[in-house]
């Protein structure tokens, strides 16, 4: 990068099924003033600010118009994302790059989803062709039960390795005290929760949340000068795969998909050559059990039809030597605009030392996030304590 | 907390926009032989060769103009499905699909590209598994209107057993 970023504080709010004491601005604002506080800055002090939700979620167009009070964003520079699932991680993304450009010295990030004002199934649906698929485009949850249908005819994995992912999830979540569902599930509570899309069941997949995510990026001097704990972004990856190949279900296509494209990418910039070993925690994107399961080998944890043996083994619990998902991820809290940008913000959390009851028992370093837009594009970024 | 929620005003809206969606030309040329012909046709890439579904213009591995067009075969295996028992509404008509009901991906013979469709099958695990041999069933050519309904299902082609294991 041509100037180093560091994310120098950051916001969430308490996420829930129901906010209705809020309406989008104020709660959105909540997590802009944990972020300003935890940056200890003023609004005054923002030089820009970068605006994100999915699209028409909530039913209304331009967002950042509607949120320029409480954004903070009236009379400053900045613009609107959206990037379908990723467009948390794609606004640090453009943040970081907004920094490193030098035009600015700092950037608030905003991203929030009020899920329950909308038909998430209904918009969704208009992601897929109209004379092309559309006609079964009614939920994700179709999309992973595939996935989940292919990976376990593929290796071999059962019903109970899901199970352990969506227990994982959810014990995590009880830690984490923003988390959405804080539930004390068992394997058993997993396979006996009403069968979805099989081999989906209820506990396999996110809720439908309320919340927001705000980070304020800067770059080195702003950093150094007034930031205890920078956190620096080292690298960021953006992989789409091809309009209407949809290979990403098939878990043994041998084609460039775009988790393993954008893994490959960002493992190249970084010098990585065993990312199990190089990043301490990961953020990953999970809306469903599966998908984690499928994270793991398109990250190069394990190898190809060996993640559901890491799940098996504890490896990738909050102590296990690859923790993944300590916060709880997707599985537990998904406000679609924000959650991209909650695991970049937990990834930071986990290397300040400051995820408090779900800190993960080891040094952190390194980290690494992912996300999903509409499955069919991946966004990554890495962080670290250190810049060397 | 109820309490003061109930005080608070929140108003129901559906918004009904219409929209007019033009298909183009090699979209529109594969949905008219699939109504006044029954056949499915593919685009192959020059240069790469993968055989594309649905037909579009350009390659976008290869950024090269698609032009060889492809009948395939009405038989494929099955790749991916689920046996889903959410009553999902159909967007395109508004009316759920009743559940339970399987649906899959399939790869036709000759085709890189998947396809996906509901599978007229029982919806229980012994009836369907990745692997599955299926065909192409078409409405009759009547009742065909010129879009992917055209094809009504995906049916298994008999005298198949489930793998053990
Ligand atoms: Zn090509």
């Amino acid at each position: 990068m041509k100037r180093n970023v560091a994310i120098i504080g950051g916001g969430q709010t308490y996420h829930a099924a129901r906010r209705h004491d809020v309406n989008q601005v104020e709660m959105t604002n909540e997590a802009i003033r944990r972020a300003l506080d935890d940056a200890q800055m003023r609004i005054d002090e923002i030089d820009a600010v970068l605006v994100s939700n999915m699209e028409f979620f909530e039913g209304t167009h331009m967002t950042d118009c509607w949120m320029a009070d409480g954004s903070g964003a009236y009379g400053k520079p900045g613009i609107k994302i959206t990037t379908g699932g990723t467009v948390g991680a794609t606004t640090v993304c453009v943040g970081a790059h907004y920094v490193a450009s030098g035009l600015f010295d700092n950037v608030l990030c905003v991203a929030f989803e009020k899920q329950e004002e909308g038909d998430t199934g209904a918009i969704l649906s208009s992601v897929a062709h109209p004379l092309w698929g559309r006609s079964l485009a009614g939920a994700a949850v179709g999309y992973f039960a595939m996935m989940g249908s292919s990976y376990m005819a593929a290796w071999g994995a059962k019903e109970e390795h899901s199970a352990m992912v969506a227990v994982k999830a959810r014990q995590n979540a009880r830690k984490n005290k923003y988390a959405h569902l804080k539930l004390d599930i068992t394997i058993e509570d997993a396979l006996n929760s009403r069968m979805l899309a099989w081999p989906i069941r209820m506990l396999d997949m996110c809720p439908a949340s309320n919340g927001a995510c705000a980070m304020i990026l800067a770059d080195e001097k702003t950093a150094k000068d007034r930031c205890k704990k920078p956190v620096w972004i080292r690298a960021m990856e953006t992989a789409h795969n091809e309009q209407f190949e949809l290979d990403w279900r098939d878990v043994k296509t041998k084609r460039p998909i775009f988790s393993k494209v954008c893994a490959s990418r960002i493992y190249k910039k970084l010098g990585v050559s065993d990312p199990a070993k190089y990043f301490d925690v990961f953020e990953v994107y999970e809306p469903a059990t599966w998908a984690e399961l499928v994270w793991y080998e398109d990250l190069g944890l394990c190898k190809p039809g060996e993640g559901f043996k890491l799940i098996e083994k504890g490896m990738t619990n909050i102590d296990g030597p690859i923790p993944v998902n300590p916060s709880g991820g997707v599985l537990s809290t998904n406000c679609i605009g924000a959650s991209a940008m909650l695991r970049v913000w937990e990834a930071a959390l986990q290397i300040r030392g400051d995820a408090g009851g779900h800190q993960v028992p080891k040094d952190v370093n390194r980290a690494l996030t992912t996300a999903y837009g509409g499955t069919n594009w991946a966004v990554m970024t890495a962080l670290s304590k250190t810049l060397d | 907390m109820t309490k003061k929620e109930k005080e608070l005003i929140s108003i129901p809206i559906t918004v009904n926009v219409p929209y007019r969606f033009a298909a183009g030309k090699y979209m529109t040329k594969f949905l008219m032989e699939l109504k006044n012909n029954g056949k499915i046709l593919a685009i192959k890439c020059p240069k790469c060769g993968r055989v594309q579904l649905p037909p579009r213009v350009v390659c976008a591995q290869c950024h090269v103009k698609n032009d060889e067009w492809v009948e395939l075969s009405h038989e494929g295996t099955l790749v991916a499905f689920t046996i889903m028992y959410l009553p999902l509404t159909d967007p395109t008509t508004g009316k759920p699909h009743k559940p339970p009901f399987v649906y899959g991906s399939v790869r036709l013979d000759g085709a890189t590209s998947v396809l996906d469709h509901l599978v007229n099958i029982e919806p229980t695990m012994d009836k369907v598994w990745v692997g599955m041999r299926c065909k192409v069933v078409l409405r009759p050519q009547k009742d065909r209107i010129g879009d992917l309904s055209d094809i009504r299902c995906l049916e298994p082609l008999p005298g198949q057993k489930k793998p053990r294991g």
